[in-house]
């Protein structure tokens, strides 16, 4: 898995850093000059590490970063919670913050946390009374409303 | 001197100015906190509050709201892993980390702990430093800063990871950084760069948005992934542990805390660098500290020195930052323009005038910072427990939490959907960089230093032309930049030498 990661990462970085380089010849010399100098550098890296990994052999990691869970289960559970997400921006353009918010909390705690119906409903309205007293009532952000309501 | 250090205290002491900087204190806390809510926004919201006060009370409500935004930015950072602020990222990998590993505690010790002495040294430096500050500044022209941007990159680029094939991943996390800086329209000529017709990114790509995706999303994707609390299955008694311990961390490692709090204020005195690339270089400069590279493997993993260098940095630069605004008028960060917008409003010209005729003011300014750390950190002690426990809340209940921050947090930076689009691109982005092994930090340092880097090498060179490349504080800082970048190479061919 991590090497695929990187080899698709690397090819992501090296089409965007052409079309960068490529994009950039056809600006004034003021506005191209600084994608230049870092769009083909970035080229030349991004195609080394796609070399690297599709050739080398699958390297440990060793970067400052977190360790991923990357078995079969963990897979499945990052892809519905990806869903999730994807589910709540869905809800917040077509149905606006204010409905959208208490929708997915208790969607959320019922469906894909199994919590039991008190515990659902009574964290929504804790959560919802707190974001609504919070970011509408006291500091007046202006949530647009949805497409639909 | 001390009579004007004495009488600034006085004035701070005085019960309004003590009550205005207190209510600038629960403002600040609670900006800290939430993702998306920036200290400098905040700043410039309470601006038309302080008409009707005198300049110590106006100065310790805004100081004292401004200052601690910092630190309570860096509770969210340790515990969920969601930067509170642009300027708390950095303490993510090493005190979310810790928390994953039930030591949230500790974590939270050292960050404020560091965050206290941080403020003390920013303090202390902006009460000594203005007097001689002003040949330092002057040494710096645009050529100086602009290496100095690149020196950053390189040193976080070649310590995030190791080897050969850890330079080329930093290197080309930085590149992709700065890359992506350059969408929005062109400062120098007002093209518009990689906006693919859309309006929305003509501003370019919004850190806050950026920085919450690429950090908070994987986090969130791993717990659900791990379907446990984020501390894991360790018993709730041993998570709130702890605080004290990072507190020991601090003196244990306190030239590093030190050392770490110079680099925040020297960052923040120079003009539009800013607290983002303070807590990186500091962090750089941590990593650095450790004895080899098998050490410097815990960075990232739960180092606390991860957490004690951004920490004080990030405190720090604010002592630093009131350097040039005070003594120039130049405001050395976005937070700190705004500031002078207060100069203006309570009829101060910064310049000579706040060194003589006003010195008790600005030493009053010295104090507010202080006092106002120190507050933060006691009532931040006293609910320490409760805070590190929610790190044993389960995951299924906290993922929902979560996310409604991240969302408001991202959407709240320009009122955008295309904010949370942004949240949601780089978060997949930072998911993937993580599985693959790339290092996160030096995109994001690429990304800060983008801007101010690109304008500072066009006037280097419309200025100069190449000649730039040959004025002395250039070489030195290109000298320091190669060795840095040679160095871990030349550590690991001498470890294999030894072998």
């Amino acid at each position: 898995m991590p090497k695929r990661a990187t080899i698709g990462l690397s090819l992501v970085v090296m089409l965007a850093s052409g079309y960068a380089v490529f994009a950039a010849t056809g600006w004034p010399w003021k506005a191209a000059l600084f994608p230049l100098a870092i769009g083909i550098p970035l080229f030349c890296l991004a195609t080394t590490e796609l070399l690297w990994a599709w050739f080398g052999a699958e390297e440990k990691r060793d970067s400052m970063e977190l360790a991923l869970s990357t078995d079969a289960v963990a897979g499945r559970r990052v892809v519905l919670v990806a869903g999730w997400m994807l589910a709540f921006f869905a809800a917040i353009v077509l149905l606006g913050f204010m409905i959208a918010v208490p929708l997915f909390l208790f969607l959320y705690l019922k469906l894909q946390a199994r919590e039991g119906w008190p515990m659902s409903i009574g964290l929504t309205l804790i959560v919802f009374a707190a974001f609504y007293g919070l970011f509408d009532a006291l500091l007046h952000l202006p949530f647009p409303a949805g497409v639909l309501f | 001197m001390s009579e004007a250090l004495l009488e600034g205290l006085l004035l701070v002491l005085q019960w309004k100015a003590l009550a205005f900087m207190s209510l600038g204190i629960v403002l600040g806390f609670w900006v800290g906190l939430l993702p998306g809510l920036g200290g400098a926004t905040t700043l410039a919201l309470m601006l038309p509050f302080i008409y009707n006060m005198q300049p110590v009370e106006a100065f310790a409500f805004l100081l004292g709201m401004h200052a601690v935004t910092a630190t309570t930015g860096d509770i969210t950072s340790v515990l969920f892993g969601v930067p509170g602020e642009a300027a708390s990222a950095a303490t993510i990998l090493d005190g979310h980390a810790m928390a994953k590993k039930g030591e949230a505690g500790r974590a939270l010790g050292a960050a404020l702990a560091s965050s206290l002495v941080g403020a003390l040294v920013g303090a202390a430096a902006l009460a000594l430093a203005v007097p001689v500050v002003r040949p330092l500044v002057l040494t710096f022209g645009s050529p100086e800063l602009f290496m100095l941007a690149i020196m950053g990159l390189a040193f976080i680029a070649s310590l995030s990871s190791h080897g050969g094939r850890g330079l080329v991943r930093g290197f080309m996390a930085g590149a992709l950084g700065l890359l992506l800086s350059t969408v929005g329209q062109d400062p120098q000529a007002g093209v518009p760069r990689y906006t693919f017709d859309s309006l929305y990114l003509w501003q370019g790509l919004d850190l806050v948005p950026v920085l919450v995706g690429i950090f908070a999303i994987p986090e969130i994707l791993e717990l659900a992934a791990r379907g446990t609390s984020i501390a894991g299955s360790l018993p709730a008694g041993k998570i709130s542990r702890g605080a004290f311990e990072g507190v020991k961390d601090t003196f244990r490692h306190f030239w590093l805390t030190i050392r770490c709090s110079l680099i925040g204020t020297f960052i923040g005195i120079m003009p539009g660098l800013g607290g983002s690339v303070a807590q990186w270089m500091a962090y750089g400069h941590a990593a650095q500290s450790a004895r080899d590279a098998e050490e410097r493997k815990g960075f990232g993993a739960g180092d606390v020195r991860g957490v004690l260098g951004p920490g004080a940095a990030n405190n720090s630069k604010e002592g630093g930052s009131l350097i040039p605004t005070i003594a120039f008028g130049v405001p050395g960060s976005t937070a700190m323009a705004i500031l002078l917008g207060g100069f203006v409003l309570l009829g101060l010209v910064p310049g000579p005038d706040m060194l003589s005729k006003y010195l008790s003011v600005t030493y009053s300014m010295v104090w507010t910072i202080v006092i106002a750390n120190l507050v933060t950190v006691v009532v931040c002690f006293l609910f320490l427990d409760r805070l590190a426990r929610l790190t044993g809340v389960r995951g299924g209940i906290l993922i929902p939490m979560i996310l409604l921050l991240v969302f408001v947090g991202s959407f709240t930076s320009n009122n955008h959907y295309g904010d949370i689009v942004v949240t949601l691109a780089f978060g997949a982005m930072g998911y993937f960089m993580v599985l693959a092994g790339w290092p996160r930090a030096p995109f994001v340092l690429g990304l800060v230093l983008g801007k101010i880097a690109e304008n500072y090498l066009w006037i280097s060179v419309a200025r100069y032309e190449a000649a730039w490349l040959t004025r002395p504080v250039v070489v030195v800082l290109i000298v320091i930049s190669v060795a840095v970048i040679l160095y871990p190479l030349f550590q690991a061919r001498r470890r294999g030498a030894h072998a």
